[in-house]
């Protein structure tokens, strides 16, 4: 079983509001592997709408990913394209 | 759910002796003359007032259209010497005309019943007003004609949010509209239920008048809701506000999370709001199709729960960035 941990960067204008947590957590669910993310001393999990919105995490803010679980790999991968893509948004 | 391809039904015409119905518009007609013409069809839900067919100007003569005379033209024709009054009427009458229709009680002269007595043209009278009764029959008639159909599924009202639950065979719409009805919601009507509209914009869920408030549930067998819950559980009409597709739960398949994007499935032309919810043990689907209606009431209230959190979760953000 793989751990990965990595840092992401929040690049859309809006930071982690409601629908980019919930395109976060649609896209790990496909994952069996856990996903956390630390911000400001906060852990929360990947999966977790709710969670994610507790970090409020603005433009700007560096978050530290950990996956962990047989596809910690692709699970580390997608998260950093939804991150770079900026969800989506501007 | 497939919603393009629903049988529709639409009459492109009604019996005159429909009108007799009174149930439904309760202008309590009491027929005059013209029995036989009973069978003539209506073929709209507009009505036209022949006042100026009266006069002799029977271009553009509305003829198809329930005629409807009020005090005005019942006078003008008390005026009208009687060889004139022939001569006019049987320039209208040469047209197809469905029926008359009198208000306030009025007395039509005998030169006119008789005539419509000859031609079979059905004459009613009722003792409501003139704008009433135009007004009711416009109503009566567009629903005779709005377009119906029949999909597999159930309708609650649940917290006065009809609820139209739809899904494959044994996803378990009948088991979740019975746990509705015994948290005190009311079954419209399971398995078959007609959908009608009204006006353009509203859809209404009815019972099957040969079903009625019967339930087939696996295992038990047949129920009658009415008697086992109480005539209080049960309604036979419902104004549709929410669709619910219930599916088994697939990985692959994207659910919405957060409410803030609203879909819409569109039904005989209306669109309705829709939730697909999936199902799997453990899912109370009554207390989520309950919170469901709750959540509808409030956006129709102009309340939007899932923005304003959203909204709060933003401000809280931009604090911090500053």
């Amino acid at each position: 079983m793989a751990e990965i941990t990595e840092d992401v960067l929040v690049v859309n204008k809006l930071g982690i509001h409601a629908r980019p947590a919930a395109a976060l957590v649609q896209k790990m669910l496909v994952f069996q592997s856990d996903v956390f993310i630390t911000f400001e001393g906060n852990r929360v999990n990947a999966k977790s709408i709710m969670g994610l919105l507790t970090l409020a995490a603005i433009r700007g803010s560096h978050l530290t990913v950990t996956c962990t679980g047989d596809d910690a790999e692709e699970a580390m991968a997608a998260v950093k394209e939804l991150f770079a893509s900026g969800f989506g948004e501007d | 759910m497939d919603t393009k391809n629903l049988p529709i039904n639409r009459k492109s015409s009604i019996a005159v002796a429909r009108l007799m119905d009174w149930m439904s518009h309760d202008l309590q007609f009491k027929v005059l003359g013209g029995y036989q013409g009973f069978g003539r069809p209506v073929m709209t839900s507009d009505i036209n007032r022949p006042g100026l067919a009266l006069s002799g100007y029977l271009e553009y003569f509305a003829n198809d259209r329930v005629q409807i005379l009020g005090n005005t033209e019942i006078h003008f024709m008390e005026r009208l010497p009687a060889a004139r009054l022939m001569e006019r009427l049987d320039g209208m009458m040469s047209f197809e005309i469905p029926a008359f229709v009198l208000s306030r009680n009025l007395d039509p002269r005998s030169l006119f019943l008789d005539m419509c007595n000859r031609r079979g043209i059905p004459v009613l009278r009722s003792a409501r007003s003139t704008d009433e009764v135009i007004s009711r029959i416009i109503l009566f008639l567009a629903e005779e004609f709005s377009p119906e159909t029949v999909v597999h599924g159930t309708a609650v009202d649940c917290y006065g949010v009809g609820c139209l639950i739809v899904g494959d065979a044994g996803v378990g719409k009948s088991e979740t509209a019975l746990e509705l009805v015994e948290r005190g919601h009311r079954l419209v009507a399971d398995d078959v239920v007609a959908l009608k509209r009204h006006r353009d914009d509203t859809l209404y869920a009815e019972t099957n008048p040969i079903v009625e408030h019967h339930m087939e549930i696996r295992g038990v067998g047949i129920v009658d809701v009415k008697s086992v819950f109480g005539v209080g559980r049960v309604r036979n009409r419902k104004t549709i506000g929410l669709v619910v597709e219930l599916e088994e739960w697939r990985q692959d398949n994207t659910y919405d999370r957060t409410g803030l994007k609203e879909e819409f499935v569109e039904i005989l032309g209306v669109p309705i709001p829709y939730l697909r919810i999936p199902v799997r043990p453990g899912r109370n689907i009554a207390i989520i199709i309950e919170v469901a209606s709750l959540n509808h009431r409030l956006k129709e209230l102009g309340v939007n729960p899932a923005e304003q959190f959203n909204n709060r979760i933003l401000n809280i953000m931009e604090e911090k960035s500053l």
